[in-house]
């Protein structure tokens, strides 16, 4: 049985529950107190991940500490179809791209994490922060998604990466659903809140407190 | 000039553990921007105004603070009234626990109403504290008591899932009582000694006319439950609410009748707007006469 | 103000999905039916105010993510209140109901009343039948200060700049060679806010679908050239 050390309400998480839920994967959540009592920070998590961080998946002693990674690895081990990380051996160079503009998009999300993410801890659990700073960056990424999605949506390739959802949708999924906790709108984004939309009717999505179903 | 029902009264502005981690904790009552300090050595906690402008001098000391169930309280007036008290924090067989502070970007009055709110439980909460289609609200009673504070009773909810450890459906009653404009305290029935009654505890703190931020308390009985669990539980249900409140306009509560539509089962809402008038509360409001 | 706004593209009422959109600062819901109507609403519950864009377009009606309330398609009027389900909801429940239409490519909506005493709402602004739509952008700038940088020429093609012509206070026109039919630009600005707009384009002429993308394209790219103009001076 996947065990998860998780947070309800971190969007870290949640990127990891939603590829779960999708693959329909049962597993085991062992909740942690993390506000306020940081117990991720605590001698005992250390001994789970050094760093201290949330979401950490244990799949039957196989351990891994990072969203990203833990994503790449359920797609890899639990989906046959190899729809969420799409790869193929002996790539040509199209298909090397391909592999490269997904991964381009795993890293965009972090920079979402740290803009969009940071500006709502800061509003809800007075995580320091320069929130004006924060909120402008996540604005300019906000700008740069709405309008791959706008031309994306032109060429009937509704997805961040082509015709299907990949982990790359779901990566970007939570810090932006959840933006307007950290004071970030999502008004002048209508590409944005249709692909938002898009990915809340995925077949076995599911939501968090903080994310309204479709 | 803030009305006095506010200004003299007492507000949570942090949480004791939230701050002793911290060592400062910088927050805004009532507009009034606040330092409040924790000096580990001495155990003494201090809170003063924040000099809005550091050439201004001294900043000011705010003299009346205590700590009661975990949290940091302070007047900015002169308190005429103690903190508000709970026969059932003194019982020896409780457990209190804190769900940690959450900044909320309306104002405080409107997550006083939502907390009281009945109809929305199956909707926003669906699964847990309400579900389809047990929408229906049976008529329930409001009064003023003689302290002045508002009780609702006889309220009565189908609910799948009303607390961490149930994992049956039934229906529970609950009593609501608004004890200050900014505090409101929901009992249920424990489950498990079904004459004795749990409380949740919201204590909002006005930062200003359009936010706030939501300390949560609960008291309960600890058969099998544990307060990490319930903390869980209760940022779980607030973090649900947390967008409704944030996506309603206008921000402050509007407390005309005619303002914003009622009907019977939003007989609390509508209640506490009249009362909070009453009372002359304005800030976080829209009077009545507006 | 009586005249008709494009508040966005006609495919962007998507199944089930609602706008939401902003026009002289009143926020509005817009949304499409499974039949094809279309509404514009004040975006905003009548019950306690919560945004209606946040809630679910059901196919026939809106309803809200607070309490369940649900308001009919057309009319907007209260048809269901999951509190009490057997009664009537009052005929006066209901959002703002705004008069909207769809026009050219794009959606209209003109910010008075609808109702038995309201007056007619203008005609609508006369539109090339065969037209692109393209991306519309939101600025961070007023209106007249984005009629002000697009009146100083816009880049219609690669390698030439047009003049501009101001047809009213938010509609212009680009053509490349003054008095003739084409190629030619229709911009409309949507003022959402006194510090806010939206632009919309629409270009003259048939495009055909090979060269679709690169023309829709290249006016996305002078459109942020006008937005980073417009927004640099506020």
């Amino acid at each position: 049985m996947i065990k998860l050390h998780d947070y309800e309400l971190s969007a870290d998480c949640y990127k990891v529950r939603l590829l779960l839920g999708i693959l329909q994967l049962p597993y085991e959540r062992l909740e942690l107190d993390v506000y306020p009592e940081r117990e991720h920070r605590l001698a005992a998590f250390r001994a789970v991940d050094p760093l201290g961080r949330v979401p950490v998946l244990d799949d039957d002693g196989v351990i891994l500490r990072d969203w990203a990674a833990i994503l790449v690895y359920l797609a890899q081990r639990y989906d046959g179809a190899q729809r969420w990380f799409p790869r193929v051996d002996r790539p040509d160079a199209a298909q090397a791209a391909s592999l490269g503009r997904l991964v381009e998009w795993l890293s965009f999300a972090q920079r979402l994490a740290g803009s969009a993410g940071a500006a709502r801890l800061h509003d809800t659990i007075f995580e320091p922060a320069d929130i004006e700073r924060c909120r402008a960056s996540a604005h300019e990424l906000f700008r740069m998604l709405d309008e791959h999605l706008w031309f994306a949506e032109q060429q009937d390739c509704p997805w961040l990466c082509g015709r299907d959802p990949t982990i790359a949708d779901l990566a970007c999924f939570p810090d932006v659903v959840l933006s307007e906790e950290g004071g970030v709108s999502r008004l002048p984004y209508p590409a944005i809140r249709r692909w938002t939309d898009r990915i809340k009717r995925l077949p076995n999505f599911t939501t968090m407190a903080g994310v309204f179903p479709a | 000039m803030i009305e006095s029902v506010l200004w003299d009264d007492w507000h949570v502005v942090a949480e004791l553990a939230e701050l002793q981690r911290r060592g400062v904790w910088h927050t805004r009552l009532l507009g009034v921007a606040l330092i409040v300090q924790w000096d580990p050595e001495s155990g003494l906690i201090r809170a003063r105004r924040a000099a809005e402008d550091p050439r201004s001098g001294s900043a000011r000391a705010v003299e009346a603070l205590e700590v009661r169930y975990g949290f940091v309280w302070v007047s900015l007036g002169r308190p005429t009234r103690p903190i508000v008290e709970f026969a059932e924090c003194h019982e020896p067989d409780r457990l209190l626990a804190t769900a940690g502070s959450v900044g909320v970007a309306v104002s405080g009055l409107r997550a006083v109403e939502n907390f009281l709110d009945l109809s929305h439980l199956a909707f926003v909460h669906e699964g847990y504290l309400g579900e389809q289609p047990h929408t229906e609200i049976a008529p329930y009673a409001v009064e003023t008591l003689a302290d002045g504070t508002l009780r609702a009773t006889g309220c009565r909810v189908y609910q799948p899932k009303p607390s961490p450890v149930e994992s049956a459906g039934f229906d529970v009653d609950y009593i609501y009582a608004v004890l200050r404009p900014y505090i409101v305290v929901l009992f249920k029935a424990n489950p498990v000694e079904q004459s004795r009654k749990d409380m949740i505890a919201l204590f909002v703190q006005p930062v200003t006319e359009e936010s706030c931020v939501a300390h949560i308390l609960t008291c309960y009985l600890p058969h099998e439950i544990h307060p990490p669990t319930v903390r869980r539980f209760q940022q779980f249900i607030f973090g649900q609410d947390r967008p409704i409140l944030e996506n309603q306009t206008p921000k402050r509560l509007p407390l005309g009748a005619r303002a914003e539509a009622s009907v019977r089962a939003d007989l609390s809402s509508a209640s506490y707007r009249r009362w909070l008038d009453a009372a002359g509360v304005r800030f976080g409001a829209i009077a009545a006469s507006a | 103000m009586k005249r008709w706004f494009p508040v966005a593209r006609r495919e962007e009422l998507s199944p089930r999905h609602v706008v939401h959109t902003q026009l002289l600062s009143q926020e509005l819901a817009v949304w499409r039916d499974d039949a094809g109507g279309i509404n514009a609403w004040e975006n905003r519950c009548p019950h306690r105010g919560v945004r209606l864009s946040i809630g679910t377009n059901t196919g026939s009606e809106l309803q809200c993510r607070y309490h369940g309330w649900r308001f009919a398609s057309g009319s907007g009027r209260c048809s269901f209140i999951p509190a009490h389900p057997t009664q009537k909801p009052a005929s006066t429940l209901r959002p703002q109901v705004y008069p909207v239409l769809e026009h050219g490519g794009h959606v209209w909506v003109a910010l008075q009343p609808v109702g038995a005493d309201a007056a007619e709402p203008p005609p609508p602004p006369p539109q090339p039948a065969d037209g692109l739509s393209l991306r519309s952008l939101y600025v961070r700038a007023p209106a007249a200060r984005i009629a002000a940088a697009l009146l100083r020429g816009y880049r219609l093609v690669a390698d030439q700049v047009a003049p501009v012509e101001q047809i009213d206070e938010f509609s212009l026109r680009a053509t490349l060679t003054a008095g003739t039919r084409g190629p030619a630009l229709q911009f409309w600005l949507q003022p959402m806010s006194a510090s806010a707009t939206t632009i919309h384009g629409c270009l003259d002429g048939t495009i055909g679908p090979a060269e679709r993308l690169a023309v829709l394209r290249h006016h996305n790219t002078q459109f942020t050239l006008l937005r980073e103009e417009s927004e640099r001076f506020g």
